[in-house]
């Protein structure tokens, strides 16, 4: 589990987060919808140890990662895979690299269980045919598949997806949407979605937090938010995707 | 007005000093974080390999280049200036001198500088802007033991060889100006090279290499980690990184041989 209890984050004069308290439960999709640069992106660094808070705590499995050193983070960070805005793929590296990044480089594990989990990962990405490419070589949502399987590939109990459909045409929306909703019932994982597309939270999340202005308005099962009378939320109720 | 404009004017300068101090801050605690890294090696061993080549094998022609240009124009202008004094046989001592001391492992510094610093600045620079850094975080990798030492220990290797090429190269590019243009015979040329270089001229033309290794590994990784703000960022940073290594280099040299110069 992890929970953010009365985060507060500014860059130089700008307050991001006010007084921001969530708790994401395992084996659950949670989504974290807002407009763009709300803090919403922040907030997946936050739960990974990669920005501090300025005040409030941060929690993951009861543990308290606030003040954690880089090298006692790294154990904390195992728990997590982590899908970028950009993909963030290590861009000399092959496909079949990328994914297998993490088991070579911390797990050390012997190649050829290295290979057999890439490819794993390579089948159920829908990725055959494209190891041996570097990630320049394909499209956007390929791309966002192989970030996908690089996230999986070391099982973590949780996943955090920042923006995963932003910038992708509508069929390879629906491919990585249906590829998150498979993660729950195929491997039992959890996940954290950051997204300002209303759309892709009723079809994933089990429940959802909004954020405005830097707080949340509105945390509760995704159904409910149909059932809320803020006015910020009836409008992107109305107008589906937020471009505020 | 005019007292409005001092104060704002004065609070820029202190939000600026902040902001510089801070910044050297930041760079010490990157280069010991690079340097605790360093019983990491062994993992990282093919990066090392890696960079060697970039930094080493791959510096070769530019190095080989700027030295033999300036062996060669040190042997006409410094013959010149010889003959009106009838001294035209002392041109192999004076030449050894500069190249070894001097002139050969300073051109190698600016050179690698140039080329090693401005790669390292943009390659981390744009892992920076494209979230490669973070990944690596978040995926439990050091990015400084996996990207920052790797390359100072390639440097720290690959200076020394550089740096004796260097010196090889502008001396004998010098050796074959002193007999093609100023028609001095080889014999009194190295004659006047090899029983005069004392051992302390070698220790502070090679005591350059590891620090030059050191201000250029360390200058150009720590812009590019800090770079911010698109692809313009990138560029930014790299220069940046160009700019301040090439500038230390220029006053380390100064001080490495005033300091070894006053003390043997």
């Amino acid at each position: 589990m992890i929970e953010l209890k009365n985060v507060c984050l500014s860059y130089g004069e700008k307050l991001i987060l006010k007084n921001v308290s969530l708790k994401v439960q395992d084996n659950t999709i949670k989504a974290i919808l807002g407009p763009s640069g709300v803090g919403k992106s922040t907030i997946l660094k936050l739960m990974l140890g990669l920005i501090k808070p300025d005040c409030g705590k941060v929690f993951v499995d009861g543990q308290d990662i606030t003040h954690m050193k880089e090298t006692e983070l790294y154990d904390i960070r195992r728990k997590m895979g982590m899908v970028f805005q950009g993909n963030a793929l290590f861009d000399s590296l092959t496909i079949s690299e990328n994914i297998g990044f993490f088991l070579r480089e911390n797990l050390k594990l012997p190649e050829d269980q290295v290979r057999k989990k890439v490819q794993e990962q390579i089948s159920f990405a829908g990725l055959e045919g494209y190891e041996d490419l570097l990630p320049e070589s394909l499209s956007g949502g390929m791309r966002k598949r192989v970030a996908i399987g690089r996230a999986m590939v070391f099982n973590p109990r949780m996943i955090l997806f920042d923006e995963p459909t932003a910038g992708l045409d509508p069929v390879s929306s629906k491919k990585i949407l249906s590829l998150i909703s498979s993660l729950r019932h195929t491997s039992n994982l959890g996940a954290v979605i950051v997204t300002h597309i209303i759309d892709d939270v009723f079809n994933v999340a089990d429940c959802v937090a909004v954020l405005y202005q830097g707080e949340i308005i509105f945390d509760d099962v995704t159904e409910k938010l149909h059932d809320s009378q803020h006015q910020f939320i009836r409008s992107i109720l109305s107008d589906k995707i937020l471009e505020l | 007005m005019h007292l409005t404009i001092a104060r704002n004017l004065y609070k820029q300068m202190i939000f600026d000093l902040k902001a510089f101090l801070l910044n050297i801050q930041e760079f010490f605690f990157f280069s010991v974080r690079a340097f605790v890294t360093f019983p990491k090696v062994r993992t990282y061993w093919r990066d090392v390999l890696d960079q060697m080549t970039i930094c080493g094998t791959d510096s070769i022609p530019i190095v080989l280049v700027s030295s033999i240009s300036i062996g060669a124009l040190l042997a006409i202008e410094v013959g010149n200036l010889l003959e009106d004094f009838g001294a035209k046989t002392m041109l192999g001592r004076s030449t050894s001198i500069s190249v070894i001391r001097e002139l050969g492992p300073l051109l190698m510094g600016l050179m690698l500088s140039a080329r090693f610093g401005s790669r390292n600045g943009a390659e981390l620079g744009a892992m920076k802007i494209s979230e490669q850094i973070d990944a690596l975080r978040a995926f439990g990798t050091d990015p400084v033991a996996k990207l920052v030492m790797p390359r100072l220990v390639a440097a720290l290797i690959m200076f020394f060889p550089l740096t004796a090429l260097s010196d090889y190269a502008g001396l004998h590019s010098a050796a074959y100006l002193a007999e093609h243009y100023h028609k001095l015979d080889p014999g009194i040329f190295w004659n006047s090279v090899y029983p005069r270089l004392l051992p302390k001229d070698f220790v502070v033309g090679f005591l350059k290499a590891p620090v030059f290794a050191i201000i250029i590994t360390l200058v150009s990784s720590f812009n590019g980690f800090s770079a911010r703000g698109g692809t313009a960022g990138v560029g930014r940073s790299t220069i940046k990184g160009i700019v301040v290594s090439s500038g230390l280099v220029l006053v380390a040299n100064f001080y490495v041989s005033k300091i070894v110069l006053e003390n043997m």
